[in-house]
């Protein structure tokens, strides 16, 4: 994330995480109440777009090819061919009949499934996590539910530079980590062990700190380093977030 | 004026697990402004005097305490911990467990205790620049904490304590990932935050370094403290050896040349001393000397 | 057997230089000090030595082999690391489990492993510890049982990372010992410190870095006279030392004995 500069990925660096989150439930969630799944794929090609403009064009791509086709197809199976909803029918494979309601279902699932995991991965992306939970806490989130948070969003890189150092120690002490699928398997177990005992260890020095370095004293009300602010481009991008949202119920209301 | 800023009264602990007392009847005072050593062999619990000063013995371990400790007019056992941090700072020995592990810079690390204080934003950033340069970690303040080396988290997490300007703080061997030269700077800034007012509590293993900067000096053995008093009492103590502790090599080969009559000393504790002291036994010699020539 | 260090260089993928040319031969069974500044590159050059990093330009040979042909665990056989933070090395319920371990990986007869067992435990001075977890074990100990499980292999060449860092009196003694220890059994040891006194005391070869290169390599009196280039690498003489440069003594001095001797010479030279 640190190495693209464009200005428009400058600009979605810089906007605040709530209106992201907002933008990803938003476009999700209209898209899996508006009727058609058309405008989910709208959407989505949208996403990829601006996940190229960024420099994360390959990603999103490899994230849309690798796991949107083959849960697309899943789902048209399943529900193409066995919803009970299915009236309409549209094709005839002879052991069974694909529907329309039910392609279509499928269909706007896996939009909404795409939508919310291409989305989501382009905010990470451009999102730090301590940003997210600080815009979260200023907006009113207890501030131990955002250390929690964080806390947990930052133990899996915690987890993997500790399994890496580990390694490190067992191959100095003769244990083949590179090699065939069954060698590495046999170097990983006793990794697990280890791990998961100095990540609770961690833990309770990690409680020690935070009290020592006046971690939630009652009184005065914690203040954050890290500033976000909301900008006239947020207001303008969630009012669209919201429009698409209600404009998506339109034609279930009419 | 010097007031007794933490009272330490017949205070023994004893952790849950263990069958063995870690603190027995540990018994002394700490004046406002004083800089304390606390020194002896490993596992003889050091370690476990901190944390009772700063309030985690007995607020967050579990285990069995008899006596007090009162740091600032506080019984610890009667306040929590982060009601202490207010007035006492603790750097631990190992320094990655200083991190808060929530911070993606060195700078929001630094910021971490100030904004549980409440700090306002605009005031943290003139605090961070300041600790930055004296700690000297001003190139590291963007960079991710855990990504640093072992000498440099050292730095961190001192510069994490100071930021939160304590009266009181209490050092756990915290210079020992770094090179002569840097802990040499390190130590010439607590001692200049100790001539400020700020009181210093610090385990250390260097004799030279604890003789040249403590006003007191406490020898811990088997958790009871055993020897206390200025340098030079302690270090000129006949029973020191027995506790595992050597004076500053400066004793010893100043205590060798010195006859009654070349000084009001007859024995060197720290560098400067050990110099003076042999110099003038150089030019009482020199001179006693040149006559038979 | 003898490692040679040909223009060694290392870059980091984010680009910075970690080690920039080192040419150096390391043989026999004096031990050595590797000294400097934090960030000299200390660590990541000792890594290149057992292969758990790898040269990005230069050649590292080990008896004439290029050690990027095996990997690090081939090469553990003959090359033992013992890591500065043991926290995060020790990884089975009980430190005799953890002896056991490296010479398991190796084919060891279990008579051969307790025999081991038997002598490394008492070197280390965890003899009264062996069932003990190794989390419960104090900071000390958990350094002495990471050296254990290296010793418990036997490898020709060991290196420790600082294994000085918060060791008291009695730790000090007993990591001597061991030194001596390799010494006297042909086993070359190469050891990164901060502590010049315990540099002084226990090792024959002392190389000094600094930004990546090597600055000084020589014996201590060579090393320690040159007060200019230790300065530069953020070093400083052991405090007999400094005492007797600032008093002009013709000889260095290491120890208090050396400097008795040496002071009561210039008192008497007249």
């Amino acid at each position: 994330m640190e190495n693209i500069n464009n200005s428009i990925a400058v600009l979605v660096r810089k906007l605040n995480p709530i209106t992201k989150l907002l933008i990803v439930f938003c476009l999700g969630i209209g898209c899996l109440i508006y009727p058609l799944p058309f405008v989910g794929y709208g959407v989505l090609c949208l996403l990829v777009i601006l996940g190229i403009l960024i420099g994360q064009g390959k990603q999103v791509l490899k994230l849309i090819v690798g796991f949107g086709i083959p849960v697309t197809l899943m789902l048209l199976f399943i529900q193409g061919l066995y919803s009970p909803n299915n009236k309409t029918m549209i094709a005839d494979f002879g052991f069974a009949q694909m529907g329309l309601e039910g392609t279509m279902y499928a269909l706007k699932i896996s939009s909404t499934l795409l939508i919310f995991l291409a989305a989501f991965y382009l905010m990470l992306q451009t999102t730090k996590n301590s940003e997210t939970v600080a815009a979260l806490t200023q907006s009113g989130l207890n501030m131990k539910l955002g250390y929690l948070i964080l806390a947990s969003l930052n133990v899996v890189p915690q987890m993997q530079r500790k399994v890496k150092v580990i390694q490190e120690a067992q191959e100095s002490r003769g244990v083949e980590t590179s090699g065939s699928f069954i060698q590495r398997t046999k170097a990983f177990l006793p990794l697990i062990g280890p791990v998961v005992l100095s990540s609770l260890t961690d833990a309770q020095e990690r409680g020690m700190t935070l009290e020592t370095r006046g971690f939630g004293i009652s009184g005065d009300k914690p203040t954050s380093y890290i500033k976000v602010e909301t900008t006239g481009l947020d207001i303008v991008l969630r009012m669209i977030a919201i429009c698409f949202l209600i404009s998506s119920l339109l034609p279930r209301i009419l | 004026m010097t007031s007794t800023l933490i009272q330490v009264n017949h205070f023994s602990y004893r952790y849950n697990q263990e069958t063995e007392v870690a603190l027995k009847n540990v018994h002394f005072e700490v004046a406002s402004g004083e800089f304390v050593a606390i020194i002896g062999a490993n596992g003889s619990g050091k370690s476990t005097l901190c944390n009772a000063l700063v309030g985690l013995i007995p607020n967050y371990f579990v285990g069995f305490s008899e006596g007090s400790i009162i740091v600032d007019e506080k019984d610890t056992a009667a306040v929590s911990v982060g009601e202490l941090s207010q007035t006492i700072g603790l750097v631990f020995q190992n320094p990655f467990n200083q991190l808060s592990y929530t911070a993606d810079t060195v700078a929001e690390e630094l910021a971490f205790g100030l904004g549980n204080r409440g700090v306002p934003r605009e005031q943290m950033f003139s605090k961070i620049k300041e600790i930055a340069e004296l700690i000297q970690i001003d190139e590291l303040l963007d960079k991710n904490p855990l990504e640093l080396s072992g000498g440099q988290v050292q730095r961190v997490a001192l510069a994490s304590a100071i930021i939160l300007e304590p009266k009181i703080l209490v050092l756990d061997e915290c210079t020992t990932q770094l090179d002569p030269i840097g802990s040499r700077q390190i130590m010439n800034i607590i001692k200049k935050l100790n001539e400020n007012g700020i009181t210093i509590v610090m385990v250390d293993h260097d004799m030279e370094r604890v003789a040249k900067l403590a006003d007191k000096v406490y020898v811990i053995q088997h958790g009871t403290i055993v020897l206390g008093g200025t340098p030079e009492e302690v270090f000129c103590s006949p029973h020191l050896a027995e506790f595992s502790v050597n004076p500053p090599d400066y004793y010893e080969i100043t205590k060798k040349f010195i006859k009654p009559g070349y000084s009001e000393r007859d024995f060197a504790l720290t560098e400067s001393q050990a110099i003076s002291l042999l110099q003038e036994v150089i030019l009482y010699e020199d001179r006693n000397q040149k006559p038979q020539a | 057997m003898k490692i040679e260090i040909k223009n060694l260089k290392h870059k980091y993928p984010s680009g910075g230089e970690a080690l920039r040319g080192i040419n150096t031969t390391f043989e026999g069974s004096n031990p050595v000090a590797i000294i400097g500044q934090n960030g000299a590159g200390k660590t990541t050059f000792a890594k290149h030595l057992n292969g758990l990093l790898r040269p990005t330009e230069g050649q590292i040979l080990i008896d004439g082999e290029s050690i990027s042909d095996h990997t690090t665990a081939y090469w553990s056989k003959y090359i033992g690391y013992v890591f500065q933070n043991p926290d995060n090395q020790l990884f089975l319920e009980t430190v005799r489990k953890e002896f056991e371990f490296g010479p398991k990986q190796q084919g060891l007869s279990r008579h051969e492993i307790n025999d081991r067992i038997e002598f490394i435990s008492d070197l280390v001075g965890l003899k009264h510890r062996l069932s003990t977890h190794p989390f419960d074990l104090n900071a000390t100990e958990k350094k002495f049982c990471t050296i254990g499980s290296i010793l418990m292999m036997d490898p020709k060449i060991i290196i420790l990372d600082e294994p000085t860092c918060g060791q008291d009196v009695e730790g000090n003694q007993r990591l001597a010992k061991i030194i001596n220890y390799l010494k006297n059994n042909d086993r070359l040891c190469i050891t990164i410190t901060h502590d010049m006194k315990f540099v002084v005391r226990n090792f024959d070869q002392i190389i000094v870095m600094s930004k990546g290169e090597i600055l000084k390599s020589g014996n201590k009196y060579n090393v320690f006279s040159d007060v200019k280039t230790l300065l530069e690498s953020h070093v400083a003489p052991p405090p007999i030392t400094r005492v007797g440069q600032a008093l002009r003594l013709k000889d260095i001095s290491f120890s208090k004995e050396e400097f008795i001797d040496h002071f009561t010479r210039r008192i008497h030279q007249s």
